[in-house]
């Protein structure tokens, strides 16, 4: 949480300096470069590192306490969860100081703006870097939340039992698993193009595929994970509205039922559904523009649901002004005027003037900033006694609130006016009222700022001087509250290490000095995370940031150390091969710990209530999870594949390209790899350990004669007599090269991964590792496997036969 | 009602007659206002009626038996707001004239490519002029537009038009000016497209027919 709010520092630095450079006409306080810059990194950062965080570090902190699980069903992963988002997020802010600078083209990132052409230099390429790591994290950690809700709950709470907010926070990392999934594979082939060299993006002038639309093909990957991703910002704040604002009316909540139907309506089909409202203006048929100019309205009955039933919960009760309070009743207000200026936006017709304006930017900050920030507010507030075991000063909470409101209104309501000034200009000619209703703007982000010191301070001094809360301050009967206040028994510190997580004791330089040895940073994570202290998850992020890091910057310019001249190439190589060797190391320690049972758990698992999966263990339902989120990134880039065929005019075929008999040949022999994986989990299920060992010895075998095929067959296109190199003269061959090698690649990529894993469970078979009633990683691998092989199933017909 | 949320717009206090993409955007506008501003004072109010009137007068307790809604409710939040939208979404439908190219003789049409950072107008008679369109008063014109590099979005604020410039693919807009003038600035790009962004301004010239005729016009319809 600590490293959310600092991510929401630097990107709120970053708006006061665009706010002081727009503050009047012809400024030149910023250059453009900057500017472009700084708006793009503001969106990343506040969007990636610091909303969606602030949302999950609350579940981290809550759900558990809520459901009454220990911790999250995976802890080791939640530490990686947390590694994987700081790296990123390292990664991203340093970008700003490496050659090229950081990305500059809008968190939207249009193509072929944010390719290789237009944005060069290693920058940009860190910077995507870095979103690539954040979105690794987020699905490890949807993983993870949905498999403790769904699995961990105290025995005798039924799914429909669960709190509020332990509901909202399941419908968002639903949403989670299903949107990032196609953002990685919308970025992958960003980094393919800027690292690699394909040819995915690439505008006409430098490819000239007749049909082909590489804006497009990018709008369509960024907004349909992008639409989700604005409801994914938002539902935590309300889960935190439907949670908590019974305590202050001394009322159960209103149409809970309702209010659940209607947020499963919005995430699982409609979000989905409505993406190409970003697109009224590319020249999409008139028949698309009504029916998303429809599916945008309908998503907005949901929400009109939701928001009435908040209001008629507060009916009837007796209403007590406290912060929170404040803030929820702030939040629906600035949601009403966000969500009905959404509605002006839905109309293709009214969004001929709207689109690309300052109008998108008030309407989006209505709802961002005011409905979610407001409601996270009232959230910490609430919970903050919980978390500390000490109560806020009231005061000053209520003059944050009323600063806050007013000055969010004095920033965004003049934007709603101008209608008709681009947004993303880092200057402008003093023309009409613009340079009247920026000047008020401004005014209005300094006092908004101004206003979040009070928070601070408050935030600061409740911390550490707040008068004890008592156990339950708000007479709340949700299940958080009803174990001791966190802090209110000051314990020492034992944790040597971070034990991860979004809450807790987070160390690096921006956190110690604000957590240090308090004993309530102890006290803070709350759930326990003692057995599985492991360094595995920091070095493994660290070693992957560091290869990335490398590989963005490769080759660079030569470095002078006074008189040593490191010629160019050097360091970054350096970078990732030591990159490569933490990561390798981590993982080599993480399976080693493993196979020697480091990690011994509480004994067996209690016993909790796990509706609807009772069967299914654990790490079952977590690899089941895991792949709906593989089957969306394949599935994402197999439709990015078929858009590109479908809109090219010609396109190589397969057979002037391919051997197709070998290929043919080696598919079967990936496919009687998925058989001897069976045979290996009948093996072990029978208690036969020497044919478990056979077994898998079979399928690496197997398995490798399919990579090792591949890869030769590889070697042949970069070399052979159809030059199907992405540097190819022939553009449609270029093209097709791309697709072809990120695809299959990353095919490649999960069955060298799958290989590896292969060879820890041989060597732990080996060892006598598992036993007929404990060999759950060689069902879990099994799943995999095949999921690898049906993969390839797509693959196969698609790039080689059709 | 009037416009507010278009200072630009300045201009079209000048026009004698309101262009009729103008005209169109304008009645939907009008009926998403005060649909918009209707529903928003409603539900406010609301609100906030609701936590004054029950705000807590001292009680501590919780208060017994509050009233739930059950599907009732629900149904008629959807048929209110089903109402609204529908009406909402019939204005926009017709309003779909500002958007489809009317098919009709007469009109003339200008190719318009973006590129960093400016405008390029080509004419029919094959000459082409950066940074300034000129186009004949009370006229159909329609504009091809593409780019030569990256995303554009190419947009005259007074006339509520406006059409991604995107490379590899044209759009195609339309719109019919009825004064003539000089309109400084009219033209501006909407999307982000590198550090000259901001200065991505093109002029709005509007002459007579014989005009433009004369000028650009070798083969007018
Ligand atoms: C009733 C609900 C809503 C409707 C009907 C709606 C509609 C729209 C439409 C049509 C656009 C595209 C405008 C354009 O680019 O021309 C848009 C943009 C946007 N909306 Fe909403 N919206 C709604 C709620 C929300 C919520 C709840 C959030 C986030 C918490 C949100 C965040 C955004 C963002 C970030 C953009 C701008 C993206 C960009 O271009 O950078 N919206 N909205
Ligand atoms: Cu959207
Ligand atoms: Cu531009």
């Amino acid at each position: 949480m600590f490293t959310a709010l600092y991510f929401g520092v630097v990107g709120a630095v970053l708006a006061l300096l665009m706010r002081v450079q727009l503050s009047v006409p012809n400024n030149d306080f910023l250059e453009a470069a900057y500017y472009n810059q700084a708006v793009t990194m503001h969106g990343l950062i506040m969007i990636f590192w610091f909303l969606s965080p602030l949302g999950v570090a609350l579940f981290n902190y809550l759900v558990p306490l809520q459901i009454g699980a220990k911790d999250l069903a995976f802890p080791r992963l939640n530490a990686l969860t947390y590694w994987l988002f700081l790296a990123g997020g390292l990664m991203a802010v340093l970008s700003f100081f490496v050659p090229g600078g950081a990305a500059a083209a809008g968190w939207t990132s249009y193509e072929p703006l944010a390719g290789p052409v237009y944005s060069p230099g290693p920058g940009p390429t860190m910077t995507y870097l870095g979103l690539m790591l954040m979105a690794a994290s987020v699905t490890v950690g949807s993983v993870n939340f949905i498999a403790t809700i769904l699995w961990l709950r105290r025995p005798g709470m039924r799914l429909s039992d669960m709190p509020m907010f332990s509901w909202f926070a399941l419908f968002t990392v639903v949403a989670m698993l299903f949107a990032f999934p196609s953002i990685i594979a919308a970025f992958l082939l960003v980094l393919t193009d800027r690292l690699i060299g394909t040819v995915l993006y690439a505008p006409p002038s430098i490819l000239n595929v007749p049909g082909i639309d590489p804006s497009l093909l990018w709008d369509d990957l960024f907004w349909f994970f992008g639409h989700p991703e604005v409801y994914i910002v938002l539902l935590p704040a309300f889960g935190v509205i439907a949670d908590i604002t019974p305590a202050f009316t001394g009322r159960p909540l209103d149409g809970r039922n309702w209010i659940l139907i209607s947020v499963a309506a919005i995430v699982l089909p409609i979000s989905f559904g409505v993406w190409m409202h970003h697109m009224f203006l590319t020249g999409i048929p008139n028949v698309l523009l009504e029916v998303f100019d429809v599916s945008t309205e309908i998503v907005s009955i949901p929400f009109g649901i939701i928001v009435i039933m908040f209001i008629l919960s507060m009916v009837h009760g007796r209403i007590q002004f406290k912060t929170p309070l404040l803030f929820i009743v702030g939040a629906l207000v600035l949601f009403i005027i966000g969500g009905i200026m959404g509605v002006f936006l839905s109309s293709p017709v009214l969004d001929r003037v709207y689109n690309g304006s300052y109008f998108v930017v008030s309407h989006f900050h209505y709802v961002m900033v005011g409905a979610t920030i407001f409601g996270l507010f009232a959230g910490i507030y609430y919970w903050l006694p919980k978390m500390t075991g000490r109560m806020y000063n009231e005061s000053l909470g209520k003059v944050h609130f009323i600063i806050s409101f007013i000055g969010f209104n004095v920033l965004y309501a003049p934007m709603m006016l101008l209608s008709d000034m681009p947004r993303r200009i880092f200057t402008y000619q003093n023309i009409g009222d613009w340079a009247q209703l920026n000047g008020i703007a401004t005014v209005g982000a300094f006092i908004f700022a101004g206003a979040q010191i009070i928070v601070a301070y408050n935030l600061l001094h409740t911390w550490f001087r707040g008068p004890p809360s008592g156990p339950n301050p708000w007479g709340s009967q949700s299940p958080e509250w009803s174990t001791p206040a966190t802090g209110s028994v000051p314990v020492a510190p034992v944790e040597t290490e971070p034990a991860g997580g979004w809450i807790g004791q987070l160390p690096g330089p921006q956190s110690a000095s604000v957590s240090g040895p308090s004993p309530v940073s102890h006290a803070m994570s709350a759930v326990s995370h003692e057995v599985h202290l492991s360094s595995r998850p920091l070095t493994l992020s660290a070693g992957v940031m560091l290869f990335l890091t490398g590989a963005a910057l490769y080759p660079g310019g030569a470095i002078q150390l006074s008189v040593l001249t490191i010629p160019p190439g050097v360091f970054p190589l350096a970078l990732m091969v030591l990159g490569v060797g933490v990561f390798a190391a981590s993982i080599v320690g993480w399976a080693w710990d493993d196979i020697r049972n480091k990690f011994v758990g509480p004994a067996g698992d209690p016993g909790g209530d796990r509706w609807p999966y009772d069967e299914v263990p654990k790490m079952k339902l977590g690899m089941w999870v895991f792949l709906s989120s593989e089957i969306v990134l394949f599935g994402t880039l197999l439709g990015a594949y078929i858009f590109i065929r479908e809109a090219a005019l010609e396109w190589p075929s397969p057979a002037s390209v391919h051997d197709i008999p070998l290929a043919t040949a080696n598919t079967l022999i990936l496919l009687t790899s998925g058989f001897t994986m069976a045979m290996a989990v009948y093996a072990i299920r029978k208690g036969d350990q020497r044919g478990l060992l056979g077994w898998l010895v079979a399928t690496f075998v197997l398995g490798s004669t399919f990579i090792g095929v591949k890869i030769s067959e590889w070697l042949g296109l970069f070399s052979g007599a159809a030059p199907f190199l992405p540097s190819s003269s022939n553009p449609v061959t270029a093209l097709a090269a791309s697709i072809y090698y990120v695809v299959v690649g990353l095919h490649g990529a999960h069955v060298v991964a799958g290989l590896v894993v292969l060879v820890y469970l041989m060597k732990k078979t080996a060892r006598g590792g598992f036993t007929k009633d404990d060999h759950m990683s060689i069902e879990n691998f099994a799943l995999y496997w095949a999921f690898v092989e049906i993969v390839w199933c797509f693959v196969f017909p698609l790039f080689y036969l059709l | 009602m009037g416009r507010f949320g278009a200072s630009f717009l300045m201009y079209s206090g000048v026009l004698a007659a309101t262009p009729p993409t103008v005209a169109t955007w304008t009645r939907v506008y009008d009926v998403y206002l005060t649909l918009g501003v209707g529903t928003a004072v409603v539900v406010i109010s609301a609100l906030l009626y609701a936590v004054v009137r029950y705000r807590s007068r001292g009680q501590k307790e919780p208060v017994q038996g509050a009233k739930q809604h059950g599907w009732k409710a629900v149904l008629a939040i959807v048929l209110v707001m089903g109402v609204i939208l529908a009406i909402a979404g019939s204005q926009t439908f017709a309003g779909f004239t500002n958007i489809e190219i009317p098919n009709s003789p007469g009109t003339v049409t200008v190719s318009v490519t973006g590129f960093r950072w400016g405008w390029n107008f080509t004419y029919p008679d094959g000459q082409y002029v950066i940074g300034d369109l000129t186009v004949p008063v009370n006229t159909i014109v329609i504009l091809n537009i593409t780019s030569s590099d990256v995303y554009h979005t190419f947009g005259i604020a007074m006339l509520d038009v406006k059409e991604d410039a995107i490379p590899g693919k044209v759009n195609q807009l339309w719109f019919n000016m009825t004064e003539m003038g000089n309109y400084t600035d009219a033209i501006r790009c909407y999307q982000l497209c590198g550090v000259g962004h901001a200065f991505m301004i093109a002029n709005l010239t509007v002459v007579s027919q014989s005009q433009w005729n004369a000028t650009f016009g070798a083969q007018k319809g």
